[in-house]
């Protein structure tokens, strides 16, 4: 029997209700509903008549402000309720909590699930009601469910499938194609490599070893475009990632390890590494972008965990790229979800995370172009530390054991198959489209909290996430040169009835695959005991060779290591050459004549979204949490000066700053990809120099999210990555990490093809001695001067918001000059390590009076400035984007001749105390009256 | 060095940063006490519950914050029920043996949850601490101000107090007669302020509409201590957003002064 139990608040008001009545009066313009009252919905399964009410009391309810009602309504004289719960099998967070607190508590509970309910007062049919719902998106169908009928159970049974053998030995080129089909992703060469080893051993495989290769040797895992060779209009070039470990191998000062670890490590002090990595989590965040962007958070921690013996992880950044969140929606391609919905799904996801592990969202942006409607880009990046003697990739010894400790296993994330609601009576399992997940960030934060204890007790020898392809992967990948032996009746599930190639494949979150030396299991159980962490031992590295997984006594896989790792050939790809962009513009506005005209162009430069104020998203993230920020994101009088990167303390007791940032403009690689690339690599190092950061000790990410590689595209990705290869060799300082996503390309049935912009994302982490030697952006005093260090490409307008606003692309991307960066960033570096340089601010999106305004607005200060008038295009001069150039704070123009003689430098002015901003001669406006329309563009969503 | 309850003067204060799962301030506050010269140690909850720690080896107990249990059903329930279920005498014989327990945060919500604040009834709630009114986590820096209070540790103080909060639900609400009793009993130990110092009802500076600007609370015995507030993530100058702009002033950090206090009080007692 099923106890429902529902707790709702005593208060008058309902914030949750209030919004969402809002919301429907606002966006679908329904008057007749007076009031919606929300309340949660608890259902017990197998627990005494007797314990309800002491659960209920002890637990679920406080009577201080809530009240409560058993089998029954709680909010009463509503019209229509409406009812919306995960469906079965969904992972709901807050079960494990409810069954934890029932067992401290002595009582018995065997099952548990919880979830929300909707009131509403006024005249409303049932299925009004429902279509509200589900028109506001208050439920997402893939993964929730209105609840029609009370479930009869809340358990899940199910019978294990068999494994099946694929007859793939005798089969024709097209019996190969359908079986790769739009489930394994493998070309007919690849099927056919697969069907010669099967043939040469003379047996057929099994579905396991079938999905083991398909994961093994996918684009995600295998990075096969990054690893071709590549054929540009004819003529052989070395693959993309050879080109860049390369290069990035001749810069090794700093490098304890690259390229072969789940995150690049470099050298920190005293013994200490750090190490950083990013990730996409794109086509999930599409379809659920709360649970994909969850689960790309939780991935991307977990990959910084599982490097050498284990990190902790530090930083978090997130990185979106969206439609315009006021779109029209008719542009909308079928099956896309409206902007603003992701846009607040995200947030919420990076909220609900990123602050539950306690760790610091410090840097991000946003990015909105209407070409990302068909699929966002969700790049989230972290980053850790760890001691040196740990830092080292783990290799598994003969006789060391497999463990999976975590989460526990069930079907989520297994490519096709999903459960379908049916009705929730019925609880059955059945084929249907992909599940989303969702995280459980205390699942992976107690998992983190077990490692730390476990290396510090030297009981890890090697660790790997279980992401993309689960066991398989991580399994497969760290028994590669040695060979392993798997168990897979050993792994702990979620609910019985899963097949061994699902308990194999499955991406269920939170789980992480270590080898344990076998003298160590007892001493890493009883860490993991402590942590509330629970272990499966898998199996042992047994010097095999082999990857050989049992279910039971049946043998579901036996491939060797060598085919696995080595026997994927190596694609040849052609790819067309792409041309540059114009060295100067040749559509050009006209420059604004009036001072009401120029106002009016600066205001709508500061409103576009990629400019206005992010202070009600970064309110929401926690960048306080572990106390380690020393450059929080918003300084300044108010706290609300956005400043360019992070600076954190990650050793509390010690001086030692680690600086992170990132640049990236899909606009501009769409133009030009070289100097696109080239823009968003500088741009990420302007932005860690701005601060303070010293860019000799630092390392790069880069992050590709391009559109499937068709010839034209590759072309466009081959001169990306000959940027990222060029910029190495100008700073002298290597990618040491990198991930590539090729997939943002949408296609709809009915025949509609959206690349989407191509993104290069270059983010970058070091070292400082001493945090002292770091400044904000906000202006420190009245009367100091203003300098523009570096030097423009001011013909060159492409992509600029400036043009946007004058409804132009433009047709030339800013060139940065790569001679002059290096002593430019030299230059800032030393002013701010000489305590010269008060406040500093790169000049990005906006230009140079975007800067400015917002290093008047921290201060609460006004700025007066002239420009020269050898600038033709005043105009150009203001909102010229050229990455690599800085707004600096000095005491006096002596102080600046000093400072930046020996670089392209222009005073411009000086602060004044007035909130005021002037441009001689051509306007002067109130920085409070702009500031307001700044912060504005968000508070639709957000507040 | 023998670690009984009381100490000598000379000697360090024990302090227990209790962990569980989901607690995620635990650093920053183990930091903050080593700083001021007390003695801190991590203990998982269930090294309490196995016995193979004992309350009584410590001197403070400090909750820290973060989501414990994923803040699941309300913040810092399923640890406040763990710690009446298991440790009920344990923490009675603790506070009434003259320990001294701080909650900040998470903390401070799991001891309201316990009732050992507003009241010291341990197993029954007076007070709670609500869902924000602004129906959302709010990340930013707010003054408070300390008042004369019960608490044994701190007096009341002109200063008001830059520190930040990151919470959800950190409304703090009781009914009128509980919230009167808590006045009329001094057990108010924070208020949230405003520019002008004085306590205020007003968004963002009551980040949370608390009512009677309530930031932090001690109970009838002054010994216990718990605030919504983080004095640990401001015992360093530069972790101050602002600490640029103050520079050649000299500054405390403004969260020394409750570990200092609370330190120097464990130590004398």
């Amino acid at each position: 029997m099923i106890y429902t139990v529902r707790v709702a608040s005593k208060n008058q008001t309902d914030p949750k209700g209030q919004d969402l009545l809002a919301e429907i009066k606002r966006t679908l313009k329904i008057t007749s509903i007076n009031k919606i009252r929300t309340a949660k919905v608890y259902r017990l399964e197998g627990i005494k008549r007797k314990d309800v009410k002491k659960f209920a009391e002890k637990v679920l309810y406080e009577k201080i402000d809530q009240k409560i009602a058993y089998n029954k309504p709680v909010i009463k004289g509503a019209n229509q309720t409406i009812e919306v719960a995960y469906k079965p099998g969904v992972m709901n967070p807050e079960v494990g909590s409810l069954l934890k607190a029932a067992k401290d508590l002595g009582i018995k509970l065997t099952a548990v699930d919880s979830s929300w309910e909707y009131a509403f007062f006024g005249k409303i049919r049932r299925d009004e009601a429902k279509n509200l719902i589900t028109k506001l998106r208050l439920y997402n169908p893939l993964i929730e469910h209105i609840v029609d009928q009370k479930p009869k159970t809340l358990l899940i049974s199910g019978k294990v499938g068999e494994t099946k053998m694929v007859p793939i030995k005798n089969m024709s080129d097209g019996q190969l194609l359908e079986l790769s089909g739009d489930k394994l992703f493998l070309n007919l060469e690849e099927m056919k490599v697969i069907q010669n080893y099967f043939k040469k051993i003379n047996r057929e495989p099994t579905d396991c070893e079938i999905e083991t290769l398909a994961q093994t040797w996918s684009e995600h895992s295998g990075h096969k475009t990054f690893k071709a060779k590549i054929m540009i209009n004819g003529e052989e070039k070395e693959p993309l990632i050879v080109r860049i470990k390369k290069e990035a191998l001749k810069h090794k000062k700093n490098i304890v390890s690259a390229f072969v670890d789940n995150a690049g490590v470099m050298d920190f002090y005293d013994g200490w590494a750090i190490n950083g990595k990013g990730e996409t989590h794109n086509s999930p965040s599409a379809i659920e972008p709360y649970g994909g962007a969850m689960t790309g958070s939780g991935g991307v921690f977990r990959d910084i965990v599982a490097t050498g013996q284990g990190a902790k992880t530090v930083i978090s950044t997130d990185i979106f790229c969206l439609a315009n969140w006021n779109m029209n929606l008719k542009k909308l391609p079928e099956g896309s979800l409206p902007p603003a919905y992701i846009l607040s799904r995200v947030v919420a996801a990076v909220r609900d995370y990123g602050n539950r592990m306690g760790i610091p969202t410090n840097n991000g942006s946003f990015h909105f172009n209407d070409d990302f409607r068909a699929k966002p880009t969700v790049l989230v990046g972290a980053y850790g530390i760890l001691p040196k003697k740990y830092a080292k990739k783990g290799e598994p010894q003969k006789g060391d054991i497999v463990v999976s400790i975590g989460g526990r296993v069930g079907r989520d994330g297994i490519h096709g198959a999903t459960f379908s609601s049916g009705e929730m009576t019925q609880r059955t399992i059945t084929v249907n489209a992909q599940a989303v997940q969702i995280g459980n960030a205390i699942e992976e934060k107690r998992t983190f909290d077990a490692i730390m204890e476990a290396r510090d007790n030297d009981c890890i020898r090697a660790i790997q996430d279980s992401g993309g392809g689960g066991l398989s992967s991580a399994i497969g990948e760290m028994g590669s040169q040695i060979g392993v032996l798997v168990q897979l009746k050993n792994e702990r599930l979620k609910y019985q009835g899963l097949s061994p190639w699902e308990i194999w494949i499955s991406e269920s979150q939170e789980r992480m695959i270590l080898a344990i030396p076998k003298n160590k299991i007892i001493k890493f159980k009883k860490i993991c005991h402590k942590y509330n962490v629970e272990v499966s031992v898998l199996g042992m590295f047994d010097g095999s060779k082999k990857l050989k997984v049992f279910f039971g006594r049946q043998k579901v896989c036996d491939l060797q290591m060598q085919f696995l790792h080595q026997g994927l050939p190596q694609r040849v790809m052609k790819a067309k050459k792409v041309s540059q962009s114009a060295l100067q513009e040749n559509k050009n506005p006209p420059i604004p004549r009036t001072k009401g005209k120029w106002v009016e162009i600066l205001q709508k430069v500061l409103t576009d979204g990629n400019i206005c104020s992010k202070e009600l998203i970064l309110r929401m993230y926690d960048h306080t949490v572990q106390g380690t920020s020393v450059l929080q994101p918003f300084t300044g009088v108010s706290y609300d000066g956005p400043n360019d990167a992070a600076v954190i303390r990650p050793i509390l007791n010690k001086p030692y700053g680690m600086v992170v940032s990132h640049g990236l403009n899909p606009i501009l690689n769409r133009i030009d990809p070289y100097w696109g690339s080239i823009w968003a690599a500088t741009e990420a190092i302007a932005n860690y120099v701005a601060v303070g950061g010293v860019y000799q000790d630092a390392s790069l990410v880069n992050n590709y999210i391009w559109p499937f590689p068709d010839e034209e595209s590759l072309g466009s990705l081959d001169r990306s990555v000959d940027a990222v290869v060029d910029f190495m060799k100008i700073l002298k300082i290597p990618v040491i990490s990198g991930k590539d996503s090729l997939s943002s390309t949408y296609r709809s049935d009915d025949g509609l093809v959206l690349k989407i912009p191509p993104v290069l994302c270059i983010s970058v982490f070091g070292k400082i001695p001493n945090v002292i030697k770091t400044v904000s952006s906000d202006f420190k005093k009245a009367g100091s001067t203003i300098v523009l260090v570096g030097r423009q490409d001011s013909s060159s307008m492409g992509g600029s918001v400036y043009f946007a606003k004058n409804n132009l692309l433009g047709e030339s991307v800013p060139k940065v000059d790569l001679k002059i960066l290096p002593k430019v960033l030299d230059a800032i570096n030393h002013g701010i390590s000489e305590g010269k340089i008060l406040s500093c601010h790169d000049v990005s999106e906006g230009g140079i009076i975007t800067s400015i305004f917002e290093m008047s607005v921290g201060a609460k200060l006004g700025a007066k400035i002239k420009i020269e008038n050898r600038h033709k295009r005043v105009d150009y001069f203001l909102f010229n984007e050229t990455a690599g150039c800085f707004m600096a704070e000095v005491a006096d123009k002596t102080t600046a001749r000093k400072l930046f003689g020996g670089t392209p430098y222009e005073i411009l002015g000086e602060t004044v105390p007035e909130q005021i901003l002037t441009v001689a001669n051509l306007f002067s406006v109130d920085v409070e009256k702009l500031k307001t329309l700044w912060k504005e563009p968000l508070e639709g969503i957000f507040k | 060095m023998e670690r009984t309850l009381g100490g000598n003067i000379q000697m360090k204060p024990n302090v227990c940063i209790l962990r569980a799962d989901g607690i995620n301030c635990d650093w920053e506050l183990h930091y903050a006490f080593e700083k001021f010269g007390a003695v801190p140690e991590f203990v998982h909850i269930n090294q309490l519950r196995d016995k193979s720690k004992r309350l009584k080896e410590f001197q403070i107990l400090a909750l820290p914050g973060g989501f414990s249990y994923g803040d699941d059903i309300a913040s810092g329930k399923v640890l406040a029920v763990e710690l009446i279920s298991f440790l009920k005498d344990e923490l009675q014989k603790f506070i009434a043996k003259k320990g001294l327990v701080l909650g900040i945060c998470n903390g401070f919500q799991t001891l309201i949850r316990t009732g050992l604040l507003p009241f010291n009834n341990l197993g029954r709630m007076d007070a709670t601490l609500a869902p924000n009114e602004s129906g959302r986590f709010e990340c930013r820096w707010v003054k408070i101000k300390t008042e004369d209070s019960k608490c044994l540790f701190l007096s009341g103080s002109d200063q008001a107090l830059d520190l930040a909060v990151n919470h959800g639900e950190g409304k703090f609400f009781a009914n009128d007669t509980n919230l009167k009793k808590i006045e009329n009993q001094n057990l108010v130990v924070f208020r949230y302020v405003n520019e002008d110092g004085k306590p205020t009802q007003q968004y963002p500076q009551n980040p949370n509409s608390s009512l009677n600007a309530i930031a932090g609370v001690t109970d009838p015995t002054g010994r216990i201590l718990g605030l919504m507030p983080h004095p640990e993530k401001f015992v360093d100058n530069t972790q101050h957003p602002n600490w640029r702009r103050f520079k050649g002033q000299i500054l405390k950090p403004h969260g020394a002064l409750i570990f200092e206090n609370m330190i120097r009080f464990a130590k004398s007692s």
